[in-house]
Parts: structure tokens; C-alpha cells; sequence
């Protein structure tokens, strides 16, 4: 069974998600300046840019960690304005069909890492503890980690940590996965764990939203780059072509910064 | 009766006065917490108010004036009723800044994980960052709990049969060098009855420590 049919029981039902004029500020600073997206389902997008340029609050915006200022937010049947109140069952519906992947992992470092899989699962779904630990189990197996189910996150690496977060995302049943810099705090080598995961989530047809610094990822798996600088996107289209022919001076810039270091 | 024996006479109310109060603290700081932390502006000020004035009068005088100023018709609070009231307020006061400091040291990312997923306020507060929080805060827990045991001494101002009060009493009725001996009993006798809560903190302690990191 592929990632994705594990986590659903099913092949994932595909959800893309489409986000207007997203605008957010700090009092007198702007971080976003009404930025627009579509996320085709079963797509991947890779969001780059300089840092500063606003790319993990954009992302953070997509499930209202950060709330937006303005905007509309349209996923799944629900659209959300930000700007306006949201009831909160707008809110779940959002949460339970995005998740998110953290750059600092964010696991609950009081429980197993099965537990970190399988509580969420009771609390949000509703499933009983027997179905919500099967369920966790497939997950670790699948990404390599069954034999750590009952260590403490404190006693795994960066890379199994972020594996476990991932498997913690997605025992939730979401149709899009969001992707904070998930490989940034971790060594090089120790990245490849977490990107191997994600290659397979994307070859599974999940819709994602990545943002990240590796290049190679974002050209060999993403069917969309994004780049931002300065609180909106610049360019976007296929990786490819934009990483060999940038139409932008700032996204060249930025290319040759990262892709000549 | 010899001065160990009119000492131990005060013993049990020690205990009483020092549980009562804390047990008051325990739960009464929680909501106390909640609301200093709170983002309700008034809210947050309020508590921020009572906190500030509750610790920032000495605990003798807050028993002096439950004790002597307080006379709602024909109730008035005797002296032990003074002191668990006076040192419960006061428990609670600095309990409830330790709590919010321990739900603070909590990583933010911690909230935004649970939020991310879609667990409730009250799921995300109390299986989350309470955990988190407690075990960061319960060797503060430990050591209040072992300050308040020695202001319980305060109540003996207030007429609280308490050691202290015992101690005095003893004293009294002993104007030769053996008045200094409850003295030194009730100095024994405070630090014998802190062992136990030291003791538990630590094993607490360690046994979360393991329950966190193992």
C-alpha cells in the first residue's frame, strides 16, 4: 500500500485549494501583499524565495495559524474570509483537511511517538484507541519507524522526528499536506529521510505545499514553483523552465544565489 | 509537660493550616492562571491586579486584617478560619505565577502543532500544555510548598494554636534558659516536615523526567 492509502484507508479523495488576495500585516509592516493561489488537486507546489520574503506566513495563512487580513480562502466546499469572522466550524473543516509539517517538528514531547500519532486521531476523528494505533502503526512502518512507536521523541533524531511528524499529519486523513522548511533544521544528510517521504507522498497523488531551500526537491518533484520576494509572489510556473530561464531579475538573483553556493 | 511534648501539641494544626492553604492554592491558581495569560485586556489586568496586591503585602498583615477586619452581620472569622483563608489567598497569588510562567516556558510551536491539527482549546490546554507545563514548574511547586509550611508560623500572631504558638506558650511558662529549648525543637521539627516534600519532588521529578525524555 502507497503512504497515502495507508493514511486514508482509501486512495485520497483529491482537494485542491484556492487562495484571493491574501494580505496580512504586523501593525504598519506588511508580510503579505495580496497574494493569489490555485493549487490544482494531487499537485505539488514548491514555495521559494529569499528569506523575509513572506513564504512560511503565506503558508501558515493557508490554515489560519496567521491570520489573514483580507482575503478569501476557498477549499473542499468551505470558503473562508479571513477578514471577516469565521465560524468555527469553517475552522475544523479547514484544519481536518489541511495538515501541516512543521520546521521544528512540534511533536508533544511527553508522549510515545505511536501516542503522537494515535491521540490526535481520538481527539479530532473520533476513532477508538484500538483502530487509532493500528492505524499509527501502518504509518511507522511505512516511514521506516516501527521499532521507535514507544521511545519518546527525545530519543529520536531530527530526521526521525520530522518522519514521525509527518506520520502524525497525515493519520489524520488530510487531502493537503503543508510543508514549513521541513528538511531546514536538519543535517543534509539526514534531510534525504524526509524527502524520500515526501517523494513518495507526491508520487501518491497528495496535494502539497512546500516551502523550501532544496532546489533539487523543488525542480524533481514540485509541477509548480512559487517564488516570493518581498511579501509576493513574483513568478510561478514550471519549475524547470523558471529555474533555467527566470523572467525576473530578483528570481535570478535569488537562483544564482542558492544554486552556485 | 516537657518542651517536646508542648511543640507536638501545635503539630497537627501545622499540618492542617499548611494543606488547607495549599490545596486552596493548587486549585484556585489554575483559573487564576488562565486569566493572566488571557488576551482579554481587562481580564488579564485584573488578575494582574490581585496577584500584584496579594503579594505585595506581607502575610501577617493580610491575617490581621481577615483576622480583626472583617464583620459581615454577625460573621466574623475565627483565627484558624483567618489563617487557611489568608494563606490560601496568598497561595493561590503565587501558585497561579508560577503556573503561568510554566504554561509560558511551554515551546510555542506546541500550540500551533495542536491548533494545526485540529484539537480543541480545552483538549490542547489540558493534554498538551498542562504535562509540559508541570513538569517544568514542580520543583517551584516543591519549594513554595515548604515556604508555606514555615508562614504557617505567621497564624501563632493571629492566636492559631500552631508550633510555633505552642512553642511561645512553653516559653512563657519557662522564663529560664530551658524557654529556648521549644525553639529549637520547632526549628528540628520544620525541617523534619520539609524532608518528605523535598523527597517527592525530586522522585517526581525524575520519574517525569524519564517519562518525557526516555
Amino acid at each position: 500500500m502507497t503512504l497515502s492509502e495507508i493514511a486514508n484507508g482509501k486512495l485520497a479523495p483529491r482537494t485542491g485549494i484556492r487562495l484571493d488576495n491574501i494580505s496580512k500585516r504586523y501593525g504598519d509592516h506588511l508580510v503579505i501583499d495580496d497574494v493569489s493561489l490555485n493549487v490544482e488537486p494531487g499537485t505539488v507546489t514548491a514555495l521559494i524565495g529569499p528569506s523575509g520574503a513572506g513564504k512560511s506566513t503565506f503558508l501558515r495563512c493557508i490554515n489560519l495559524l496567521e491570520r489573514p487580513d483580507s482575503g478569501t480562502i476557498q477549499v473542499d466546499h468551505h470558503t473562508i474570509e479571513p477578514g471577516k469572522v469565521i465560524n468555527a466550524k469553517d475552522l475544523a473543516a479547514l484544519r481536518r483537511t489541511v495538515g501541516m509539517v512543521f520546521q521544528s517538528f512540534n511533536l508533544f514531547p511527553h508522549m510515545s511517538a505511536l501516542k503522537n500519532i494515535s491521540f490526535p486521531q481520538q481527539k479530532v476523528l473520533g476513532r477508538s484507541k484500538e483502530e487509532a494505533d493500528e492505524r499509527a502503526m501502518q504509518l511507522l512502518e511505512r516511514v521506516g519507524l516501527k521499532d521507535k512507536a514507544h521511545q519518546h521523541p527525545g530519543r529520536c533524531s531530527g530526521g526521525q522526528q520530522q518522519r514521525i511528524a509527518i506520520a502524525r499529519a497525515l493519520a489524520l486523513d488530510p487531502s493537503i499536506m503543508l510543508f514549513d522548511e521541513p528538511t531546514s533544521a536538519l543535517d543534509p544528510e539526514v534531510g534525504l529521510e524526509v524527502l524520500a517521504v515526501m517523494r513518495e507522498l507526491a508520487d501518491d497523488g497528495m496535494t502539497m505545499i512546500v516551502v523550501t531551500h532544496e532546489m533539487q526537491f523543488a525542480r524533481d518533484v514540485s509541477d509548480t514553483l512559487v517564488v516570493m520576494a518581498d511579501c509576493r509572489i513574483i513568478e510561478q510556473g514550471d519549475p524547470r523552465a523558471i529555474m533555467s530561464d527566470p523572467q525576473e531579475d530578483r528570481t535570478r538573483r535569488f537562483l544564482r544565489a542558492v544554486l552556485e553556493r | 509537660m516537657d518542651a517536646f511534648s508542648a511543640v507536638l501539641q501545635g503539630l497537627p494544626m501545622t499540618i492542617v493550616l499548611t494543606l488547607s492553604a495549599f490545596a486552596i492554592g493548587i486549585v484556585g491558581a489554575v483559573p487564576l492562571a488562565v486569566g493572566l495569560s488571557s488576551p482579554n485586556v481587562v481580564l488579564r489586568l485584573a488578575c494582574r491586579l490581585f496577584v500584584d496586591l496579594v503579594r505585595g503585602v506581607p502575610i501577617i498583615v493580610w491575617l490581621f486584617l481577615l483576622k480583626f477586619g472583617i464583620q459581615v452581620g454577625t460573621f466574623k472569622f475565627n483565627p484558624v478560619g483567618a489563617a487557611i483563608v489568608g494563606l490560601g489567598v496568598v497561595s493561590i497569588a503565587y501558585l497561579a505565577e508560577i503556573y503561568r510562567g510554566g504554561l509560558e516556558s511551554v515551546p510555542r510551536g506546541q500550540n500551533e502543532a495542536a491548533d494545526a491539527l485540529g484539537l480543541a482549546r480545552g483538549t490542547t490546554f489540558l493534554r498538551v500544555l498542562v504535562p509540559q507545563a508541570f513538569r517544568i514548574v514542580s520543583p517551584s511547586i516543591a519549594t513554595y510548598l515548604t515556604g508555606l509550611l514555615k508562614d504557617s508560623s505567621i497564624a501563632s500572631t493571629i492566636i492559631v494554636a500552631e508550633m510555633v504558638f505552642q512553642s511561645q506558650a512553653f516559653a512563657r511558662q519557662h522564663p529560664t534558659m530551658e524557654g529556648i529549648l521549644p525553639y529549637v525543637l520547632v526549628g528540628i521539627l520544620y525541617i523534619v516536615l520539609s524532608l518528605p516534600v523535598a523527597y517527592l519532588s525530586r522522585s517526581l521529578d525524575a520519574r517525569m523526567r524519564k517519562a518525557v525524555y526516555a
